[in-house]
């Protein structure tokens, strides 16, 4: 991909009502205030996903996605996953039928354009109703954004040091909500 | 014939178990069981009304904008406050741009492969392909090349074994009836829908400063700004432009691509307008106000109600004879669960007692579902598109009428056909093409306020809690693509005591009630026949013709079990 123009897109993607599922959300709403992250990489609050979000993939040719994986490990760890065969990522039972996969099914049915694409995920502890992360999930949020910040900078992005205005919120603001227990 | 069980059913959102049982080559009864606990209003109790809406619209990765309109409508009506002309187009415009997305998506992307067999999209001739384009749709994208070129992408993507969104179907089954050439024209127009909605949905980045999860709702109006002249504003003169074209092709996709896609496709499966008839009682709360949200004559899509399928007749709909029955839902009632419990009285205490997964089959006799079961003066109702199109019909919507007996004039069915899975497809591209009719013309409304120097957008007067009451509730509704929707509020000392959402889907897909009377799809699948029980193609049209949406979307990524091995950890 060399000589291409970088056009990087994050996506943080999570259920902010589901406990951990939110992890890539709030990993995100902390990228937006990070002064190091460039004005011309695009955060993109996804969300549960949807093909709402292909429009924003096409126009990148770096996607970075932020997200809960359930890979096993112990809650908190984080786990880098890349290449085309993220293709083969499956959302937990199919529960969603548009996950990652299918929007990268997607985008490769509507662009021929070679894309890098990255996920960073952190193993969820609990992803019941409840709108705070577990301790070790948010204890992992720091490295996450190091994790995705350095990212960034491989695919070129160059470090910013200037202060730039702070970055509106989205509205959503995390608060110590109610936990819903097993 | 054991039960069939499909757990989960793909290609929808959310989490759906539906169990049947066979005999004779038809489903004889049916259970659905929505797997998920929903748990918004928990999570909303103790909040500040005003800002209900952000975490309402978190409940579904799809269904974001419908939730938070309903949500403002319900803190709104507690208040009793009126919004602004210009906020209420504004929030028209937004839902009925959604409809529209959502419709299409809907048809080619979570649908149409129950018709659709793709594989033989590949055996398609690309001439014959653009011979049949041409004979239905003006189209300009029917030539021979294009549809080849077509047929070539697919083939590479399926060789590579990574086309994902087509690894659901059941490929080959003998219930797909389309020729070859339809078959590619349609793999065709699932791509081009693919980048039409990818375009259109931009008019909520326009008017909702970012997509998804819009963030100019506002109670007392929207929180964009208005300025013919201003760059920075929210919707100036540029913007008009924009929204004027988005709208514009909406229409041109609609009427040239989606409508023809479904009459070809109709053609050859008439069978299914004599199957998955259902209830025959529709609801619909109506919606698209066209001045004060009280004055719901003048609704642009009527409310109403239609009983066991007697189209001359509509009735009337009073919010207080909804209750909510939990007889076989995961849930308990203070007082016991034979009685039905209104949404301002509702109650939501989770206590599952199904089967411990793994497990083969649940307890249908006792509780079996995570959701609720609502009825209106104890009748199940059906609830969506076909819900809307039966009441605008009997209402003598003119448009309404004209549109579905032009539809059902080219398929040589009568009115009676509608109540069908087939007729809920049909009326779903009857609804979207009323609607792309109309965005233009909400955008010049917009436009005309704003040139007459009418920006007011918010009505700021009851923002302050302090001007509250102490105690006030409401109820919210909008119709959202699925169908009606209700929000109830309880407000006391300035924050949430009791919210309660009654979706679309809770509606169709909610179990049997204290009564035992089925709910909408456990009623459309009986008689449905199922050829092989190990790929039941037609009780998944069935259940897709209602575009079920379970609202609930954990989706964590799954990076184990057999998919681990393909994948590059580092």
């Amino acid at each position: 991909m060399a000589g291409m123009p970088v056009e990087i897109v994050v996506f943080g993607i999570g259920n902010v009502l589901h406990g951990d599922d939110g992890a890539g959300v709030y990993a995100l709403e902390r990228l937006k205030k990070d002064l190091r992250v460039g004005r011309g990489v695009r955060l993109v609050d996804g969300g549960t996903l949807g093909l709402e979000l292909l429009d924003y993939a096409r126009g990148g040719s770096h996607l970075l996605f932020l997200d809960a994986v359930d890979a096993g490990q112990e809650p908190g760890t984080l786990v880098r996953l890349r290449g085309s065969r993220l293709g083969a990522l499956r959302t937990k039972g199919d529960v969603h039928q548009l996950g990652i996969a299918d929007l990268l099914g997607a985008l490769r049915l509507v662009s021929r354009r070679r894309r890098a694409i990255v996920l960073i995920g952190v193993q969820p502890s609990s992803t019941d109703w409840g709108t705070a992360l577990t301790e070790p999930v948010h204890a992992a949020l720091p490295q996450m954004v190091e994790a995705a910040v350095e990212q960034l900078e491989r695919w070129g992005q160059r470090t910013r040091r200037v202060v730039v205005p702070q970055v509106r919120e989205g509205g959503l603001r995390q608060r110590v909500g109610v936990r819903f227990g097993d | 014939m054991p039960r069939i069980v499909v757990d989960p059913v793909t290609r929808i959102e959310g989490h759906l178990r539906v169990e049947a049982q066979v005999e004779g080559g038809a489903i004889a009864d049916a259970w659905s069981s929505g797997t998920m606990f929903r748990g918004i209003e928990i999570i909303l109790r103790g909040r500040d009304p005003r800002e209900a809406w952000i975490w309402t619209q978190r409940i579904c990765g799809v269904c974001t904008t419908v939730h938070a309109l309903t949500s403002v409508r319900a803190v709104e009506d507690a208040l009793g406050i009126e919004v602004p002309d210009n906020a209420r187009i504004i929030r028209n415009l937004i839902a009925g741009t959604q409809l529209v997305q959502d419709h299409v998506i809907h048809f080619y992307h979570l649908h149409a492969l129950d018709w659709v067999d793709v594989t033989l999209a590949l055996k398609a001739d690309p001439g014959k392909t653009s011979q049949l384009a041409e004979s239905i749709s003006t189209w300009p994208k029917s030539s021979r090349n294009y549809f080849k070129a077509v047929q070539d992408r697919v083939k590479k993507l399926v060789d590579s074994g990574q086309l994902s969104l087509f690894a659901s179907g059941y490929w080959g089954h003998p219930a797909y009836h389309l020729p070859p050439e339809a078959n590619l024209l349609a793999v065709a127009h699932y791509i081009e829908a693919l980048e039409f909605q990818r375009e259109f949905i931009r008019i909520h980045s326009v008017l909702g400063g970012k997509n998804p999860h819009l963030q100019t709702y506002l109670v007392g109006g929207m929180a964009s700004s208005m300025d013919a002249n201003e760059p920075g504003a929210t919707i100036n003169t540029e913007r008009i432009t924009q929204l004027r074209e988005l709208a514009r092709s909406a229409r041109s996709f609609v009427e040239q691509v989606y409508v023809p896609d479904v009459l070809a496709v109709a053609g050859f499966y008439k069978d299914w307008f004599g199957r998955g008839e259902g209830l025959g009682n529709f609801l619909a709360y109506g919606c698209y106000p066209m001045g004060s949200i009280k004055d719901h004559a003048k609704f642009f899509l009527p409310r109403g109600i239609v009983l066991n399928r007697d189209l001359t007749q509509v009735h009337p709909v009073d919010p207080a004879n909804i209750a909510e029955y939990v007889s076989h839902s995961w849930y308990e009632y203070s007082g016991g669960d034979a009685q039905s419990k209104h949404p301002f009285d509702g109650e939501t205490n989770p206590k599952y007692s199904g089967p411990r997964p793994p497990f083969q089959q649940l307890d249908t006799e006792k509780k079996y579902s995570w959701l609720k079961s609502p009825r209106y003066q104890d009748q199940p109702m059906e609830v969506g598109p076909l819900a809307r199109m039966v009441v605008a019909y009997a209402s003598g919507h003119q448009e309404v009428r004209t549109l579905v007996d032009g539809v059902l004039a080219k398929l040589g069915a009568p009115p009676a056909a509608l109540f069908s899975t087939l007729g809920r497809v049909a009326a779903r591209a009857i609804e979207t093409a009323l609607m792309a009719r109309h965005l233009e013309g909400w955008v010049n409304e917009l436009d005309d306020r704003m040139s007459h120097g009418d920006v007011r957008i918010h009505d700021g007067r009851l923002w302050d809690p302090a001007s509250w009451p102490r105690e006030a509730r409401g109820f919210g509704t909008h119709e959202a693509p699925r169908g009606a929707l209700g929000h109830w509020i309880e407000i006391e000392d300035k924050a949430i005591k009791n919210y309660q959402a009654v979706v679309p889907t809770t509606w169709n897909a909610g179990p049997r009630d204290a009564k035992g009377q089925r709910g909408a799809y456990e009623a459309a699948l009986l008689k449905t026949p199922v050829a092989d029980g190990e790929r039941p193609l037609e009780l998944l049209r069935t259940i897709h013709s209602f575009d079920p949406c379970l609202a609930c979307a954990v989706h964590v990524a799954d990076a184990r079990g057999n998919t681990l091995a393909h994948l590059q950890v580092d």
